[in-house]
């Protein structure tokens, strides 16, 4: 075994193939380093990237099917154009209503690839290692909710980019076309980070409750759906017995709120599936502090952990 | 010329105590897992032996911070356990007991991130583990994915992932757990290496004493949460004047007459365990053995062994206590 010759050829007398060993005196990161490290490896991590190519596969499909509406208008955006100088009537996918219509491809992307970011640590207990380095628990559930938020960003944020292409190019002056399209596009920003934020603390934070990983996604489907479907039965049961207050109950649902906070973003008039008592204003409320609550599990669960 | 060096490192890294503890205490509920500790270490490759929930793993865990002292006090390097577990944690490295590699990443990715995890640049992190996976011992197949290793190539990647940031003190929980012979000879050899060739102060967790032997030059042997003893090792493995005298049958009577004759001696099956402190011990027993007329099958001097600490952890750790009156 080449292991038991090495270790024979470090005996005393010696080897000239043998280096010896050299103590390292170069420059050491502290903490902030250490959470921009686990942040990156986390990142890569969710894209399968430095996993076998099986681990890819999820993320890139379901973020792929996400963008593929959007990535379509922007193939077809000439024939479109034509369609549309002709005077013939285009429904073309929009910025404010894209998330809308397709995000629940993003929750199952935070039920494939959420239990991957907290759960694998867990179960073959790597834990401990991260923990007895120079990084801090709470460092460690920010640095991973940082990397899975950033990856749902970029899936939001590339159809969004395709859209706007696809626009830009259905117009005959494409410089003027930007300065108008711009505009329309930008508020899509702060409307992906608030997404992504929102729907990363919600899959960590429940994730991060069993190590293993069929668990955690069951826990995350059910939660997405009955979170979804029971504040709004409560609600239109709540309507015709006249219970008024029952409306609150609506902005418990994780991704009726996100749609509405869109809409706050984009200016838009929310629509007639939302409780008229309801200003959008307040989904972009309720989302903040849903991110907020979330956060505050994920790093209440990472304070208990036992190392 | 390597020992030498080793010193000066150890000398020049480490000016005070490797550890400190005074009156150490943990204790969960009705359970004190450490009990009144008080300790003082110097570097070196320590050996921390005690039966499976002596305290081992629970004194390790206080070291590293990762659980807080009930009472007393505990300073790694100088630097205390409770306030300075940041600085702490950039100077140890730890191998736990239990498994600890995620099984789909390749051993050099995997240390790779953790020498960045503590801090070292991109570039030096892949240096260092280039390095360390040679010296413990990892070639070709630290490109493969960790789950198809063997118990003894992961030991060695968790060996690694400890000495990846070229720590000051090393903790090793249990690390020869689940090797076969051959392999935990050669996981000895390497922390024997990591201590002397590599100049790093090693304090290894065990119950198995032999193994201990092999490689430390200090000793702290901890029962329930007491120290039971804490010295070099050469002062458990000297040779002590001990002689052993085996007989077929009455080994019994051949106490009795040993000690009527002013000899303190201890039957042990078919044993007699006498102190030598004179030569005429040797006449006394070809006498008695002779007037007696017992079968004898040996007369020898013993070492003594480090279990006989815990065979009579209460008293002295020597098989008769006393000799010649």
């Amino acid at each position: 075994m080449s292991a038991g010759n090495r270790l024979s050829a470090s005996s005393p007398s010696g080897s000239i193939f043998d280096l010896g060993y050299r103590h390292y005196a170069g420059k050491r990161h502290g903490r902030w380093y250490a959470a921009w490290s686990l942040y990156v490896e986390s990142l890569r991590g969710v894209w399968g990237f430095g996993r076998p190519m099986s681990a890819k596969a999820a993320p890139f499909i379901l973020a792929g099917l996400y963008s593929f509406f959007a990535f379509l208008q922007l193939a077809f955006s000439s024939t479109l154009a034509n369609e549309i100088s002709s005077g013939q009537q285009v429904q073309l996918f929009a910025y404010d209503s894209y998330f809308t219509q397709f995000g629940f491809l993003l929750i199952l992307f935070c039920v494939a690839q959420a239990p991957e970011v907290v759960c694998r640590d867990q179960r073959y207990q790597v834990l401990s290692l991260y923990f007895t380095r120079a990084m801090g628990r709470a460092d460690y559930a920010l640095a991973r909710l940082a990397s899975l938020a950033t990856a749902l960003f970029l899936a939001l944020i590339v159809p969004m980019i395709a859209l706007f292409v696809g626009d830009v190019l259905m117009k005959p002056d494409t410089i003027s076309a930007i300065g108008v399209e711009l505009p329309k596009a930008l508020p899509a920003i702060p409307a992906d980070i608030l997404i992504a934020a929102s729907m990363a603390s919600i899959s960590l934070a429940l994730s991060s409750y069993s190590p293993r990983r069929a668990y955690s996604a069951i826990g995350l489907i059910a939660y997405f759906l009955l979170m979804e479907a029971v504040p709004a039965i409560i609600y239109a049961v709540a309507q015709q017995g006249g219970w008024t207050s029952a409306d609150k109950l609506v902005l418990l649902t994780p991704i009726t709120s996100l749609s509405g906070a869109t809409d706050w973003f984009f200016g838009k008039a929310l629509g007639a599936d939302y409780p008229a008592t309801l200003g959008a204003d307040t989904y972009v409320v309720a989302c903040i502090a849903s991110v907020a609550v979330f956060s505050a599990i994920l790093l209440f669960r990472y304070r208990r952990m036992a190392a | 010329m390597v020992i030498m060096g080793a010193r000066l490192h150890w000398g020049n890294r480490v000016s005070m105590a490797l550890i400190e503890t005074a009156s150490l205490t943990k204790d969960y509920g009705a359970v004190k897992a450490l009990d009144r500790l008080d300790l003082q270490v110097e570097p070196g490759i320590i050996g921390l032996v005690g039966a499976n929930g002596a305290g081992k793993s629970t004194l390790i865990k206080i070291l590293l911070g990762l659980v807080p002292p009930s009472s007393g006090r505990a300073s790694v390097l100088g630097l205390d356990v409770v306030s300075d577990t940041r600085e702490i944690r950039k100077v140890v490295g730890y191998m736990p007991e239990h498994d600890c590699l995620p099984p789909d990443v390749g051993a050099t990715e995997f240390v790779t991130h953790m020498a960045r995890i503590s801090g070292l640049p991109r570039t030096a992190a892949r240096e260092r583990t280039a390095e360390v996976l040679r010296h413990v011992g990892l070639y070709e197949e630290r490109y493969r994915q960790i789950g198809g290793y063997s118990t003894g190539m992961k030991q060695r990647v968790k060996l690694a992932q400890a000495l990846a940031h070229d720590p000051t003190l090393l903790l090793l929980d249990e690390p020869t757990n689940g090797l076969d012979p051959t392999g935990r000879d050669e996981m000895l050899d390497l922390i024997k290496r990591t201590g002397t060739d590599f100049g790093i102060s090693v304090i290894v967790a065990s119950h198995l004493l032999g193994e201990i032997e092999q490689v430390c030059t200090f000793l702290l042997a901890i029962d329930a949460g007491h120290l039971l003893k804490a010295a070099p090792i050469s002062t458990f493995t000297q040779r002590t004047p001990v002689v052993a005298v085996e007989v077929e049958e009455g080994a019994d009577r051949l106490t009795a007459a040993l000690t009527s004759r002013g000899f303190k001696a201890r039957q042990e099956e078919q044993c007699v365990l006498l102190v030598l402190e004179s030569e005429a011990l040797y006449d006394a027993v070809r006498d008695t053995v002779a007037d007696l007329g017992l079968p004898l099958v040996r007369v020898q001097q013993e070492r003594r062994r480090l279990e006989d600490i815990f065979r009579e952890p209460e008293q002295e750790p020597e098989p008769v206590a006393g000799g010649v009156q």
